[in-house]
């Protein structure tokens, strides 16, 4: 009895967890362009691991970003047709939720402290959210972190600037890979955690599903698609001064 | 024929080079079911397919549609024997939700996987409606995407590419001119609509590669944007001159130049290598105009031609299915589960 849990939010990320939460076997691939290529394979090889048959699988869960658009529908929707595969749940996991949880292990946050979450959106903006740690430790030993802000995308240095404004005077800490590459406006903290752990994520899925809570794997897209609208067309032949029809 | 052949083994078939989500059922030649979901109405005010949009519509049509297509056919996953799914050529954010979907129902039912070629899968589709092959077959396959003219001596082991379109496909000049003339997106229908009531002979509009000089190069080729811009000069000259455009006249003049090369150099391809059967597939062999010619050309070549209904035309989960099947039934090694989508797939590879 086991889930399997995968995050292409960022790498591709994938793991098995225990039903209690105990991670079983865990593997990623730093792999940014290629995720439907690795994802696949990577499953395989991570159940293996964990000498899990997949029939044995009692929930998909998955990372639902926000994230470049390409590699976070690439395992979206290998979550949820893996799920009907196999005739189980596919529980979705904002992927920056997992950030903040992790945040709160690693950093040995307290309740009322704050996180700030920031992964890479590219075209030089971060996703971004802010946590308030509700409590240290829950089931499955997750942490409970409630957004107070975001997602969203954003600039940088914009949402280090709305971090001025934030009511709390409590601890701030700021964590993720988004951080990390602007260090220069977002004061990443020491040893904070960059990317998502589908473990965790897998942890905080089972404590929501087991709070009945619904879990939706929409994908938080934040940008509306590109859209180039063709005009009318250039003509072939100048216009010579006639007046066209 | 495409028959009873229960045992034969079931194959699903994903498609989504494009904008459609396809998902089908085939069992040797027999269909079982055919279901699509498509975002064409959400690029028509675009005037052409937006990747992103089809990619979000491609994920939110998926398991729908891969459940409209089991319970249409009243059959659990757990009775599929294999996967195939569209690999290239086609849209790259598209075709990664179908290969991922189509991957993750390889190891969730621990099934083979066949990453196919969408062009030859235009081909091959024609055996669920006319039967299995001869032993070689001539397959003109024109749609919105592709032109190309493929010799084929078996669907699931070997397709030769005689030519393709140096430029636009024959869709993409009939939604171009659709634009011009200032029909909807896409145009294809509306030009064949309008050209039932106009003048194939009013015009005589260029035919591309058909001179004595292109006949060594390019004998099987085709080039429609030459033919574009000579439909543009001459309605703006029209404009500019301030007659009404004959729109009737131009679709049908237009259209007869497009399908005068598609069917003639065709014909020449099967003369040449001596191919008795003509197999014409892909959303543009809708047209009626085709339609007639190809009949008549064939028939006076005395070739056996198949066009298969309308709906199996159309880019389709059958398809994949179809050539899934062949390919299975063929004995082909299945693909790995790390294969990446091709968006220019050669044609020459039927399957990965």
């Amino acid at each position: 009895m086991a889930v399997l849990s995968i995050d292409t939010s960022a790498a591709v990320a994938v793991a098995v967890v225990s039903e209690t939460g105990e991670r079983l076997a865990a593997r990623s691939v730093d792999e940014r362009r290629r995720h439907a290529e690795s994802l696949a394979p990577l499953v395989t090889a991570v159940l293996a691991d964990a000498g899990t048959d997949r029939t044995a699988l009692t929930a998909v869960v998955a990372g639902t970003g926000p994230a470049p658009f390409t590699g976070l529908r690439a395992g979206l929707v290998t979550a949820r047709t893996l799920a009907l595969a196999l005739g189980v749940p596919v529980l979705g996991v904002p992927s920056l939720d997992a950030l903040a949880v992790q945040a709160v292990a690693d950093l040995g946050l307290a309740p009322d402290d704050e996180v700030l979450v920031a992964a890479d959106a590219r075209r030089k903006e971060v996703y971004w959210a802010r946590y308030r740690v509700v409590s240290h430790e829950s089931t499955h030993g997750v942490p409970v972190v409630e957004a107070v802000a975001g997602p969203d995308v954003a600039k940088a240095a914009d949402v280090a600037a709305g971090l001025a404004e934030r009511p709390s005077a409590g601890r701030l800490a700021v964590v993720g890979e988004g951080a990390s590459l602007y260090a220069d406006v977002l004061d990443l903290d020491e040893d904070a955690p960059l990317l998502p752990d589908p473990a965790v994520l897998a942890r905080v899925a089972l404590q929501r599903r087991d709070a009945g809570q619904e879990l939706p794997t929409e994908p938080l897209y934040l940008r509306r698609p590109d859209v180039h609208v063709p005009a009318g067309g250039p003509r072939v032949v100048p216009a010579t001064g006639a007046v066209a029809g | 024929m495409g028959g009873m052949a229960s045992g034969d083994p079931l194959v699903l078939g994903i498609e989504t080079s494009c904008d459609e989500t396809g998902v089908a059922l085939v069992r040797g030649n027999e269909l079982l079911v055919d279901a699509t979901a498509s975002s064409m109405d959400e690029h028509a005010r675009y005037g052409g397919i937006i990747p992103e949009v089809a990619s979000r519509a491609h994920l939110e049509a998926m398991i729908p549609t891969i459940g409209k297509a089991l319970g249409q056919a009243d059959v659990d996953l757990s009775e599929v024997d294999a996967i195939a799914v569209t690999a290239g050529p086609g849209l790259v954010g598209p075709l990664t939700i179908g290969t991922s979907a189509a991957k993750a129902l390889a190891v969730g039912l621990n099934k083979p996987l066949y990453g196919v070629n969408h062009v030859i899968g235009h081909a091959a589709v024609d055996q669920l409606v006319d039967g299995e092959f001869p032993e070689r077959v001539m397959a003109l396959v024109v749609s919105g995407g592709h032109s190309s003219l493929l010799l084929v001596d078996d669907v699931a082991t070997k397709v030769t590419e005689l030519g393709s379109t140096l430029d636009d496909a024959a869709g993409e000049a009939f939604d171009k001119v659709g634009r011009l003339l200032g029909l909807p997106y896409p145009g294809g229908p509306h030009i064949d609509r309008l050209a039932r009531e106009g003048d194939p002979e009013a015009i005589r509009f260029p035919r591309g590669l058909t001179a004595a000089k292109d006949q060594e190069k390019h004998a099987y080729d085709f080039s429609f944007s030459g033919l574009k811009t000579a439909v543009a000069r001459w309605v703006e000259s029209c404009r500019d001159s301030g007659r009404e455009v004959p729109v009737g006249d131009v679709a049908a003049s237009f259209a007869a130049a497009v399908v005068d090369v598609l069917t003639a150099k065709t014909i020449a391809a099967c003369r040449r290598h001596e191919v008795e059967t003509l197999v014409v597939g892909g959303g543009f062999s809708a047209n009626s105009q085709l339609r007639e010619l190809a009949a008549k050309r064939c028939a006076e070549a005395g070739i056996d031609l198949r066009i298969p209904p309308i709906r199996y035309c159309t880019d389709n989960g059958a398809m994949i299915a179809a050539l899934g099947s062949a390919v299975v039934r063929a004995g082909v090694a299945p693909s790995s589960l790390d294969f990446g989508v091709d968006s220019q797939m050669p044609l020459t590879t039927v399957s990965l």
